[in-house]
């Protein structure tokens, strides 16, 4: 059978070229901006991709980012503005790459990734907003710029840590030093459920995923490292995150610098597997009608990366045979069975839930260099919430609560954000 | 030659400086067709039309400047694309509403973007259903109605989508705007043939005219009634979605035959019978890459040889009832049909696929996995006659076939067309799907080669196998078979676009 050899590589190192099969193979179906027919439930809300929403331009899509990065490759387009904006106004919310996948054998998303990093290999990318972080990063070790010394400054007294446990409660920036009332529902939580868990304190620093999400590879593969040395320096065997972001990126991008040597849990996954043995219970009701958004690196983004390499042959065939990442074994049950487990609260699903959630519009570097985009996607994703007649919107992601707070704040209609950490506090 | 200044200038006046542009990077996203097949021309600047006044507006400019206009809205087939270069694209997916959706008189008036998921869950709200066009979820409901063939997965118990075109709005090429059928009189979309004007063939005819007769704005479609649930019962995640409607109404069954005659004769008997909402002789390597979720696994299945044994040459039906003791009825009926004709039932293991997953007879959310193995692909044949014509075309397709399979050009797959009657047996449809590998070097001239020899041999056999062409050379070689109908149509697009400017190669 074998009539043609192709080799496509899946590691960090891999540059645009190696995704050449999947910029070729595309056939402008249109699954990469609509949600997957089994799960269209009407006219509204059957779109997935935020930039094609928005811009209406075949260009702005998962298929039209292909084209372009197939013509970059071959010469055919010349980087302008207006390109570089276009490549990232992408959320890289890797909806178009789900739903490719439910039919094709493609990488949508790791061409997109490989775009951004070929733009800044050529000096075009990113924004000067996300140099910025990446500056902050360097020099600070958070993305805010905020003084490292302050990363720890959440952990009140009433926080019990446990030096020297092999779990670690990995906080990320944004608990750390903007949402820090998820840090500490979610020490409160683990303390509840007699967890104990330690803190990498001055050795945590940024997971990288900004960076590695904007293209800069290689100062989001220096956190990757550093993290890594800080997990063994500190004997950590598993790491639970109350952030999609870092959750992700420890999945999703930390296996592709290196192999990952722990365990890696989600505060909802710890929390299901503490109610299932009893070791936690709900004793608050709470009057609320919940309707749970699934944050793209928590849900379809999560799980974890297994490197590929070899041929595609006449056909499609892989050689070896490649574990596809379809977005269908993402933490999606846990956060689900937690909330609806808490009495009082009735839980609502939106159309587009799960691997086919429509993005917050925060993610990829999107809030910070293009602010006005990020709010209309949140309105159009709190639009549908409250089409489930829901009170609030819960999530697991501090840069989607960000994010939907920059247009709840402005609506003022009653509909609110509550992080997943913050409702299970209060159920305790 | 890129735009004028001047001409692009006076078309963003029309539609607004957002929804227009010449930036290669933007075009870059409307100029790459198949994969591994020939680039169509680039576009000059592509537009995003939210009216039909605006899009009058944008046909009299380039009837002004004789600047060739195409319309289209999802690009999937090459026929979606510029002929020739200089074109402007007009990208209909801003008029995107469902307009009406008439419960009484069975009507949905729609704009060019609505597309196949939405149409469909929106009708199952209410209790409504239209034959949906197989091209998967994402495709143009209105493309495929006014635009292109529209054969679908039900048409037994239906028909092909031109059967139900009950209303056009339609820009002429020259940029007048044209309401057909009982639309002209201001008397509803209830009927395309009137009172009033009834000029539809001129757009539709068999198969529409790609875009080369000026652009369709809104349509309004007939609808049947629908027996399944007002929402798609859907389990699992992607891609494994299962979605079982209730047995006591609805039920797959799937049987194979040691010959087409046999295959035939069963199908004109149920249609005769009035029974079944599908019935399908279907594609058997398209079935295993619709049944499998990766390119491996579709190898791994194919190679067992599961699907040459037990779909080589089946028949599936779905029958659709409104209750139970219907269902009984056309079972029965079925199953005696089945009997006399020498048919038996295939194994459990192939039937449970359809059985958990009856959205194949649909809205058909998976069909785009025909592409799975690299992208090249092409219909083939896509013709209608009498049921009996079409096997007839069928067992001549390995004359022709088998040279391409032994050269290992295309997939070994001599039985992978599909013939799905219309209308109870009143007429069916023939295509055959040919599949290639897009790497190989000579890829490119895979598809035109294969078709070439599949119309040689309608020329030689007398067979309406193939759809009237629209390139002008096989239209030439094959047009005497279709009362040179392509001479027609010619003279027909002459007298309505006499700048020559919607797409007009």
């Amino acid at each position: 059978m074998l009539l043609t050899k192709k080799v496509l590589m899946g590691k960090l190192e891999d540059k645009l070229e190696n995704y050449r099969y999947t910029m070729e193979s595309c056939n402008h179906c249109g699954q990469c901006k609509w949600l997957l027919g089994p799960k269209t439930k009407g006219w509204d809300f059957a779109e997935i991709c935020p930039i094609h929403m928005k811009f209406n331009f075949d260009a702005y899509s998962g298929q039209g980012l292909l084209n372009i990065a197939q013509e970059l490759l071959d010469g055919q387009l010349k980087y302008e503005a207006g390109l570089i904006d276009l490549i990232y106004s992408c959320t890289t919310c890797g909806a178009c790459d789900i739903n490719c996948k439910s039919i094709r054998d493609m990488e949508v998303l790791d061409t997109i990734l490989a775009l951004r990093a070929k733009c800044v290999e050529d000096n075009q990318g990113p924004k000067p907003v996300h140099m910025k972080i990446a500056e902050s990063v360097e020099q600070t070790h958070n993305i805010y710029g905020q003084a490292h010394e302050r990363r720890s400054a959440w952990i009140s007294r009433e926080v019990q840590l446990t030096d020297g446990s092999p779990v670690a409660y990995f906080t990320g920036c944004a608990a750390s030093y903007e949402s820090s009332d998820i840090a500490r529902n979610t020490a409160k939580i683990l303390n509840a459920g007699g967890i104990e868990f330690s803190h990498l304190g001055g050795d945590e620093h940024c997971c990288g995923c900004p960076l590695w999400r904007t293209g800069q590879v290689k100062a989001a593969t220096k956190q990757v490292e550093h993290n890594l040395d800080a997990f063994k320096k500190h004997g950590v065997k598993t790491i639970i995150t109350s952030c999609a972001e870092c959750y992700g990126s420890l999945r999703g991008f930390y296996p592709r610098v290196a192999k990952l040597e722990v365990e890696v849990f989600h505060i909802s996954e710890v929390v299901q597997k503490l109610l299932a043995e009893g070791r936690l219970k709900f004793t608050r009701p709470l009057d609320m009608k919940i309707t749970y958004h699934d944050p793209c690196l928590l849900g379809r983004l999560s799980e974890p990366y297994v490197h590929w390499s070899g041929e595609i042959k006449a056909f499609g065939y892989h050689e070896p045979p490649k574990q596809w990442r379809r977005g269908n074994r993402g933490v999606y049950d846990a956060p689900r069975q937690v909330l609806a487990a808490i009495p009082g609260v009735e839980l609502i699903e939106m159309t587009r839930n799960e691997e086919n959630a429509l993005c917050c519009g925060g993610g990829g570097g999107v809030r910070e260099a293009f602010p006005e985009f990020a709010r209309w996607t949140a309105s159009e994703r709190l639009r549908e919430a409250r089409s489930t007649n829901a009170d609030t919107v819960v999530s697991c992601c501090p840069f989607c609560q960000s994010n939907f707070g920059d247009v709840l704040d402005a609506s003022g209609d009653g509909l609110k954000y509550r992080d997943f950490t913050q409702i299970v506090a209060d159920a305790l | 030659m890129p735009l004028p200044r001047p001409i692009y200038e006076e078309l963003e006046r029309v539609v607004g400086v957002e929804n227009i542009s010449d930036r290669p990077y933007i075009l870059a996203g409307i100029r790459a067709a198949m994969p591994g097949g020939p680039k169509p021309p680039s576009p000059e600047a592509v537009l995003l039309p939210g009216s039909t006044e605006e899009v009058r507006q944008i046909v009299r400019i380039c009837n002004r400047y004789h600047v060739p206009y195409i319309a289209t809205v999802s690009s999937l087939i090459q026929f979606a694309y510029p002929s020739g270069p200089g074109t402007v694209m007009l990208q209909m997916k801003r008029m995107n509403q469902i307009e009406e959706i008439n419960v009484e008189d069975r009507y949905a008036v729609i704009q060019p973007g609505v597309r196949q998921g939405q149409l469909f869950t929106e009708l199952m709200k209410v209790g409504l259903t239209y034959p949906v066009a197989a091209v998967g979820p994402a495709g143009s409901v209105l493309a495929n109605f006014a635009c292109s063939s529209g054969d679908n997965h039900g048409q037994h118990g239906a028909s092909r989508t031109n059967r139900y075109l009950a209303g056009i709005e339609w820009i002429e090429p020259t940029g007048e705007v044209v309401r057909l059928g009982s639309l002209a009189n201001d008397d509803g979309w209830f009927c395309a043939d009137g009172p009033g004007p009834s000029l539809r063939g001129l757009i539709k005819g068999f198969a529409g005219q790609w875009g080369g007769m000026g652009v369709v704005t809104r349509i309004a479609i007939s609808l049947n009634a629908w027996r399944g649930p007002r929402a798609f019962p859907t389990e699992g995640r992607s891609p494994a979605y299962q979605i079982r409607l209730d047995k006591k109404c609805h039920k797959v069954l799937i049987f194979k035959f040691p010959t087409l005659d046999q295959v035939r004769d069963a199908m004109l008997e149920i249609g005769k019978a009035e029974i079944g909402q599908a019935v399908l002789k279907y594609f058997y390597a398209t079935a295993a890459l619709l049944a499998t979720e990766s390119a491996n696994e579709f190898w791994e299945l194919w190679n067992s040889g599961l699907f040459q044994k037990e779909l080589s040459l089946p028949l599936y039906v779905f029958l659709s009832t409104w209750s139970p003791e219907e269902m009984e009825y056309e079972e029965r009926v079925l199953r005696d049909i089945i009997a006399e004709t020498g048919g038996e039932a295939v194994d459990e293991q192939v039937l449970r696929i359809y059985e958990d997953n009856m959205d194949f007879f649909m809205l058909v959310g998976f069909l785009q996995r025909v592409l799975r193995l690299g992208g090249g692909w092409a219909p083939c044949k896509l013709s209608a006659d009498s049921v009996t014509h079409m096997f007839e075309v069928a067992k001549a397709i390995p004359d022709f076939m088998t040279e391409f399979i032994e050269q290992g050009k295309i997939l070994n797959a001599p039985n992978n067309f599909q013939i799905i009657p219309l209308e109870y047996g009143h007429s069916a449809h023939i295509e055959l799907l040919f599949l290639w590998d897009r790497t190989r070097p000579d890829a490119k001239q895979i598809p035109m080669e294969f078709m070439r020899a599949s119309i040689e041999a309608d020329i030689k056999n007398g067979h309406h196998g193939t759809m009237p062409p629209g390139i002008p050379a096989a239209a030439g070689a094959l047009g005497h078979l279709y009362s040179n109908s392509q001479r027609w149509a010619q003279a027909i697009k002459n007298a309505f676009d006499p700048q020559g400017v919607s797409n007009p190669h």
